[in-house]
């Protein structure tokens, strides 16, 4: 059994390579910003591979009183998170909005991080169980 | 890898931004550039163009500037008859640079230069990540 057949690991490598793909075409977004007739790309979010997870039930608040409105699922939002198509076009025909690159640049970093750092310590929990630390 | 690819379009991004940056500073520093010749043309303002080239070894959509136009619109005339360069009815012909669209043309350009910096900021901080989990 090697670290990379873990299910946790594959997930992580998976995200981490989706996060590169994402950060190339924001780099080739940005880099386009003045071009003329430039359209922005961006990835497909990543789908959870529901294969490796366990379906998780969502969590629901408990009605100790047949009074009680009962409480919705806490599984996000009823809003529409994201904006669809942009709607800003420059005279030339490029639609980069910079900002807006600037933003999903952060973005991808932050998550990047976040999956590094569970890739990091889901690391030093194999070693605790081996007995290095 | 990836995260040089990122690395090298935001890269060609610099570079572009760049190369206008030039053009610009050389319509600046022309903007009075009058003809050495009695009723000869002055310096002609140029235009930057940009465009997407297909990178086949990258496999992405690098920018790259493409060829520098010459600005086609009129010259700006004065009536100085004691210049040198003017034209039998005193009249000397001025660049068709306007500096305050040059300025604008700077800041924009140093606007991109700047986001295409913080591309390559957040992709080293990305690849500084991903050595980091050999250390932990």
């Amino acid at each position: 059994m090697t670290v990379s057949n873990l299910p946790l690991f594959s997930m992580l490598r998976t995200r981490m390579h989706w996060h590169q793909e994402r950060q190339k075409l924001l780099a080739e977004n940005v880099a386009n910003a003045d071009t003329p007739f430039f359209e922005p790309k961006d990835l497909a979010p990543l789908e959870a591979v529901s294969s490796a997870v366990p379906a998780v039930a969502p969590l629901k608040l408990a009605r100790t009183d047949p009074g009680h409105i009962g409480g919705g699922t806490l599984g996000g939002t009823q809003f529409a998170g994201a904006r669809g198509q942009v709607f800003e076009k420059r005279p030339r025909g490029n639609a980069v909005n910079l900002e807006d690159e600037m933003m999903k640049v952060a973005a991808n970093q932050m998550d990047y991080q976040a999956a590094t750092t569970l890739y990091g310590r889901s690391l030093g929990l194999i070693k605790t169980a081996i007995g290095r630390r | 890898m990836d995260f040089l690819k990122s690395l090298t379009i935001a890269a060609s991004g610099l570079k572009a931004q760049a190369g206008r940056m030039r053009v610009v500073a050389e319509n600046i520093a022309n903007a009075d550039s009058t003809a050495s010749r009695p009723g000869g043309d002055p310096y002609r303002r140029r235009v930057p163009t940009f465009r997407a080239e297909v990178d086949r070894a990258l496999d992405a959509h690098v920018v790259a500037l493409g060829r520098i136009r010459p600005d086609e619109s009129e010259f700006r005339t004065k009536y100085e008859p004691g210049h040198p360069a003017a034209d039998a009815n005193g009249y000397v012909k001025y660049p068709n640079v306007n500096t305050l669209v040059e300025m604008t043309d700077m800041r924009e350009a140093q606007r991109s230069y700047e986001a295409n910096l913080n591309v390559i900021g957040a992709t080293r901080r990305m690849l500084q990540r991903t050595i980091d989990i050999l250390r932990a």
